[in-house]
């Protein structure tokens, strides 16, 4: 492709807006693209490196323009150019409103609760939307040691909602967690004992109605009823009800089921591949374009 | 017995080797600059801890970096009061170091999380003994079980700095806004800040993100600057609303061009991906790492002879461009870096 980024990006609005036929988009362009779907336009985004990362600048480009990116390490509404690494590379302050450091992000923003979606990886989910990135087994002699919390855990209990993204197998998907790094609609009272609604624990804080809010994983897309237990509310094109079942380590409700989750379309594909990602380092080797996208790009 | 009040300092200009001989002690607790593998790391110091063979640390930060990764690989780090046990996220995850020293029993690891982390420096540096912060109800992490230092039994106030206990819960007695968890103020011995400019009398001053950086200089006893530039002290005073560290805070400056190689200084170079998953991969294997850190810190003469050694095509590569302070020559991923002149989402939208 010889054109340039300037011309490329007259290109974008004349992508068409219709999902991608099967075939046409790899799994982890539909998974970044269901996260941008989670962004709304007033949204005030902290999100973690990673996918989460690659979703809502698609997102900040494309169906949301006026979210507001937050990244950890200082940076208030970055404007990247090029995907950054890191919630704290220069990239990602690119034309920022202003930098400061943690101290502006979790105290100024987050604990004043400002934000209003945080957007997160884990290791292991609980039914209620508890997260596990610190250990499977016992603490003190871990079986596995993940990283642990990072702002996982502050930003999954005092952003409004929050949006995880994470992988898809029986031994990640569980009635509850070893750990219990971020905790979701139900979780342990450290002072009385007992397990309890969040809303409970959190009384009269600022933070008691916030929580886990969505959930995207390699096989579909899950929110929370009104008790905070997770449903399936889309599959992934390709993936079955019965597959989905099979990975995962409870019983999956999947009354609420909605359809299959929507596609990218053209302009998002166009857009992902040639402005948030081209560097490929969060995507895959990217396939070749489909005719809908090539034909224009040709002409 | 309370803490003593602080002493205006005297600066003094001295070499890395000097530095790291005068000011680190087996056993201190340290605290680094900069935001985990990628920002501002002075791992030009940690590189001379460990060459001086430095050892029993105990470091105080909010995730791992370039710095720990390296006292991890051989082993000199015996607590890690941390939240985040990577420290190259897309160039190297979980630190395989520290994961192999924590199944040997030979690190004890304590779990913050970022916020945390943040409000405990910034309580040690307002000189608060704890700050309350609307931490995680229900997190593991405020598990009163699994307070790992107590479990070693270094909560017994023999110990200054560490506090007798990892948090207390309570009701907020004011406004009654629930149960919140107070935090103990962190208050490292040597705090070691990598800075783009410093002035002979201390002053200092980066560009981009700041992290927790002026709370980690304010919170430790001793500050060291490691710093790109040194430059007329006059020359910073033209703009003090640029400048983050107060010259009377530091104790030394160290000056060490590319000594946050490899991570970056944004608007001096950018940060070495390809070098970092060198490292990674390296970790992986102890004869590998055994190689590794023969070729590049038991090997070098010096700092500046390690940067000899990275080549003139690699040191072009990771200039920043003044405009952006990144480097696009770099190849980090798969793809080289497209040439852009506007985010699509400002000339699409504005802001």
């Amino acid at each position: 492709m010889s054109k340039s980024m300037d011309e490329l990006m007259e290109l974008v609005d004349k992508m068409p807006d219709e999902p991608a036929k099967p075939g046409e988009f790899l799994l982890p362009e539909l998974m970044a693209i269901a996260v941008a779907h989670e962004v709304r336009d007033d949204d005030i985004v902290f999100a973690g490196t990673g996918l989460p990362m690659v979703g809502i600048m698609t997102a900040n480009m494309l169906n949301a323009p006026h979210a507001l990116l937050i990244y950890e390490s200082g940076i208030c509404d970055g404007k990247t150019m090029h995907v950054p690494m890191s919630v704290c590379d220069q990239r990602a302050a690119n034309m920022s409103s202003s930098l400061g450091g943690l101290v502006d992000t979790f105290g100024y923003y987050l604990q004043q609760g400002y934000v209003t979606l945080g957007f997160l990886g884990g290791a292991a989910i609980d039914q209620y939307g508890g997260v596990n990135v610190t250990s499977i087994g016992d603490y003190f002699n871990p079986s596995h040691r993940f990283t642990g919390s990072g702002g996982n855990s502050d930003i999954g209990t005092m952003a409004s909602r929050t949006a995880f993204i994470i992988l898809q197998e029986k031994r990640r998907f569980l009635e509850r967690n070893d750990y219990t790094t971020t905790p979701g609609w139900w979780c342990w009272d450290h002072k009385t004992r007992e397990w309890k609604p969040k809303k409970e624990v959190w009384k009269n804080t600022p933070f008691a109605n916030c929580g886990p809010d969505a959930v995207v994983t390699n096989m579909g897309v899950y929110q929370f009823d009104e008790n905070g237990i997770i449903y399936l509310a889309t599959n992934h094109p390709g993936v079955s009800v019965a597959q989905v079942q099979e990975n995962c380590g409870f019983k999956l409700n999947v009354e609420r089921l909605s359809g299959e989750t929507k596609a990218p379309t053209y302009k998002e594909l166009f857009v992902l591949r040639e402005f948030v990602d081209p560097e490929l380092i969060f995507l895959p080797q990217k396939m070749e374009y489909p005719p809908a996208i090539k034909s224009i790009i040709e002409s | 017995m309370p803490r003593a009040l602080r002493q205006r300092k005297q600066v003094e200009i001295i070499s890395l080797d000097e530095a790291v001989k005068k000011y680190v002690r087996d056993s201190q607790i340290c605290a680094f600059s900069g935001f985990t593998g990628f920002n501002r790391n002075p791992f030009a110091f940690a590189w001379e801890m460990v060459r001086q063979g430095k050892k029993d640390l105990h470091i105080m930060d909010r995730h791992g970096s370039c710095c720990t990764w390296l006292l991890n690989s051989v082993g000199a780090m015996s607590v890690f009061e941390t939240n985040w046990m990577g420290w190259g996220e897309m160039a190297g995850k979980l630190d395989v170091n520290l994961d192999r020293q924590y199944k040997a029993g030979k690190i004890i690891l304590e779990d913050y999380a970022h916020g945390a982390t943040a409000m405990r420096f910034l309580a040690g540096a307002i000189g608060a003994p704890f700050i309350p912060y609307h931490a995680p109800l229900g997190s593991d992490l405020y598990n009163p079980d699994y307070d790992a230092l107590g479990r070693a039994g270094k909560r017994d106030g023999s110990h200054p700095k560490i506090a007798k206990k990892k948090f207390l819960q309570m009701e907020d007695p004011f406004f009654g806004e629930g149960e919140v968890i107070l935090l103990p103020a962190a208050r490292p011995d040597l705090a070691i800040l990598h800075v783009a400019q410093a002035g002979e009398k201390g002053t200092a001053r980066w560009r981009g993100v700041g992290t927790i950086d002026k709370e980690i200089a304010f919170a430790a006893d001793k500050v060291i600057l490691v710093c790109e530039e040194l430059i007329p002290e006059a020359e910073l005073r033209r703009s003090p609303e640029n400048n983050q560290i107060p010259f009377f805070t530091v104790d030394a400056i160290v000056v060490q061009p590319w000594g946050a190689f490899p991570s970056s200084v944004p608007f001096y170079y950018d940060y070495d991906a390809p070098f970092m998953r060198t490292m990674d991969a390296a970790s992986r294997k102890e004869d590998d790492l055994k190689k590794w850190l023969d070729e590049w810190v038991f090997g070098p003469k010096s700092w500046e002879d390690l940067v000899e050694k990275l080549g003139t095509k690699r040191l072009l590569d990771l200039k920043a461009d003044s405009v952006t302070g990144y480097s696009t020559r770099m190849m980090r991923g798969k793809k080289p870096a497209p040439r852009m002149t506007m985010p699509l989402s400002v000339a699409r939208s504005g802001y």
